[in-house]
């Protein structure tokens, strides 16, 4: 990575797709009883592309490998599009580990992998790698970044759930050797997703960590923002190292568009994820943040 | 002798037995928490032991959580192993004079739950320990609000109740291997998901007097019950069921529901949003269905890993080891009212025929 990272204007993001929405179960159902089928997923990107919103961050969930295989094939309808991979897809560890204990998770999830296979752990438990946890994070890595083969990308990022669980954790190592994984296999900035940005960001520069890029929740109801609205104020009044997405700016629709993008911008943020699954709210973020 | 009342400046020591799921999301929390430093974890994977001890060299890691509390001089410790361990485990730490955090379900067996209440209370009589038990639904902004309803009497006279959990914990044939597929290790849907869904309604309602009709089945688990079903007798008059599915492949993830009908009007609500039917108006509520959603009601937390109540549950624990003397909103003596319950619903199915 040479040239510095500019991050798109508007990305559309994925929760409405797969019955996430963490203000009603109700309002999550409904969502994915009509995203149910895939074609109607495709369809929403179509609509967004043709709008002008060319970039889609897209967790590794189980339906992300399908509907990456999707813009595969539909390279000439998405000539421009630039994916926003995040991973992994918490859910998925979570029932195994649930199940199984971390030991059979992962192993689980990487045995059978080529990687595993090629350091000469063909056959092996996990357990004989003695606690490196930058190599087995490298190999989930690699397997969760399968999913966007051949698609282009800029940013690969960490899922809250882990960013957060290992910032509280204060595992710097892994923080540094994440980094230094996405940029040099893959060529892209390391991303991390939170739910504490001001505490994420020290934290980064403690490691040491220059290039990477945070994504989290900047609204004015001060929703999923740790510590508190306060600190993401002043800490958006100083000057950046990390450049910034916001995501949940509508705070699950408890504020008005205009009122929400008014807001992220006048905290100096000029990036935004969103969820949108008509056109016209689509439209209406887009105007928004273009205008 | 707990000497923190009289010296709160100095770092709390925590250890935790056990890393695994909720093991770890403790330790971030408290990693986070300005009085606490985390100096030792008791684990027996070697894969979670060797990464500690690779990344967190400070940290001091035992095999062993006898060694750990004979080693260490710790301030507090968190159990969050298997439910069957619980019971020597915090009788051990008790006996250091150490305040303890442990996972729900408190213990396995009501006998248990009587024995080490009665420890903590004699040692409680010494010394001033923060004693709580992991029933996190007692910090979720939804629930603290119901709980705030009905003190505040807007439904009026509670009449009846349905507390139910579903989720998609086992939804194929176990292979045996963990211990959640067996009873007498803690396993099953009873302690997993029914502590939570029976723990919900102690704490908005109270301990019923007996329970009857329980039934539990089994779809997927060879050696433990996937469906809880039950009716709460309560001598006021009051009657509710409990219905309880960890088998359930339609939920994306574990959800309580909760719904109080009273003289006055009803409550439904799940960890995200709250309903409220009043016959009349009410303060800000009008005479028919009110929607209020966790964006309204959420207040934040120093830091956020899987949601707001682990934080605040965590949080909470330390402020009562710091301050013995305030009220604990999940103690020992709550989560052994659950665990009461949980052994009469055993019985009760027991003599229904059941599993």
């Amino acid at each position: 990575m040479s040239q510095a990272l500019q991050l798109d204007d508007l990305i559309l993001g994925d929760n409405q797709f797969f019955g996430i929405n963490h203000m009603s179960q109700e309002k999550a159902q409904q969502l994915a009883e009509r995203f149910n089928d895939l074609n109607k997923i495709y369809r929403a990107y179509h609509t967004a592309y043709d709008l002008g919103i060319h970039s889609f961050m897209l967790n590794s969930n189980d339906k992300a490998e399908t509907i990456c295989d999707y813009f595969r094939s539909h390279k000439n309808e998405f000539k421009d599009l630039v994916m926003y991979p995040s991973i992994p897809y918490p859910h998925k560890y979570a029932n195994l580990v649930a199940e199984k204990g971390i030991l059979s998770a992962i192993q689980d999830v990487i045995s059978g992998q080529s990687a595993w296979n090629l350091i000469g752990m063909a056959g092996k438990s996990i357990g004989a790698l003695t606690g490196d946890m930058t190599k087995v994070m490298e190999m989930l890595i690699d397997v969760e970044m399968k999913i966007y083969r051949k698609l282009p990308f800029k940013v690969v990022y960490l899922q809250n759930i882990i960013t957060d669980l290992l910032l509280g954790l204060k595992l710097k190592d892994i923080f540094i050797a994440y980094c230094q994984y996405i940029e040099k296999k893959y060529a892209a900035t390391p991303g991390f997703l939170t739910m504490n940005i001001p505490r994420l960001s020290a934290f980064l520069q403690e490691c040491g960590i220059e290039r990477a890029t945070i994504c989290g929740s900047v609204n004015k109801a001060g929703y999923l923002m740790s510590p508190d609205i306060k600190a993401y104020e002043n800490y958006f009044q100083k000057p950046q190292i990390y450049p910034i997405t916001a995501m949940s700016v509508y705070a699950s629709g408890a504020i008005p568009p205009t009122e929400a993008l008014d807001y992220v911008r006048n905290q100096g943020i000029k990036s935004v994820v969103f969820g949108a699954s008509t056109q016209g709210h689509m439209a209406e973020t887009l105007k928004l943040v273009r205008r | 002798m707990n000497t923190l009342s009289t010296n709160t400046s100095r770092l709390l020591k925590a250890g935790i037995i056990g890393a695994g799921r909720m093991g770890i999301t403790h330790f971030s929390l408290l990693g986070s928490h300005p009085q606490v430093e985390v100096t030792a974890v008791a684990e027996d994977s070697s894969l979670v032991s060797s990464a500690l001890g690779r990344y967190r060299p400070d940290i001091k890691l035992f095999g062993d959580y006898q060694k750990m509390l004979a080693d260490e001089k710790l301030d507090l410790v968190l159990i969050c192993t298997p439910p069957s361990m619980h019971a020597a485990m915090i009788e051990a730490c008790l006996a250091k004079d150490v305040s303890v955090f442990v996972e729900k379900p408190f213990t396995l067996t009501l006998a248990e739950s009587h024995r080490v209440l009665q420890m903590a209370e004699q040692k409680n009589k010494a010394s001033s320990l923060g004693l709580q038990v992991g029933y996190v639904n007692r910090f979720n902004d939804v629930f603290m609000k119901v709980k705030q309803l009905l003190a505040e009497n807007y439904i009026g006279k509670t009449l009846s109740f349905r507390s139910e959990m579903f989720g998609r914990t086992v939804v194929q044939k176990d292979s045996g291997s963990g211990w959640r597929s067996k009873r007498e290790n803690g396993g099953g849907c009873l302690y997993e998901f029914g502590s939570h869904a029976i723990d919900l309604v102690v704490y908005l309602l109270g301990k019923p007097e007996k329970v009857m009709g329980s039934h539990l089945s089994s779809l997927y688990s060879a050696h433990a019950e996937d469906i809880v079903r039950s009716t709460f007798i309560y001598s006021n008059g009051l009657i509710g069921s409990l219905f309880v599915n960890w088998s359930d492949e339609s939920c994306r993830k574990p959800t309580n529901k909760i719904e109080i009908l009273g003289e006055e009007g009803k409550i439904l609500a799940d960890q995200h949003e709250l309903k409220i039917y009043l016959k009349q108006d009410k303060g800000p509520y009008r005479k028919g269905w009110n929607t209020i959603y966790i964006t309204e009601l959420m207040t934040p937390v120093p830091f956020y890993v899987r949601g707001n109540e682990f934080t605040r549950q965590i949080y909470h624990f330390v402020d009562c080891v710091l301050q013995p003397k305030q009220n604990n909103i999940s103690s020992f003596n709550e989560a052994a009212k659950t665990q009461d319950i949980m052994d009469w619903i055993f019985t009760d199915s027991r003599m229904n025929g059941g599993i």
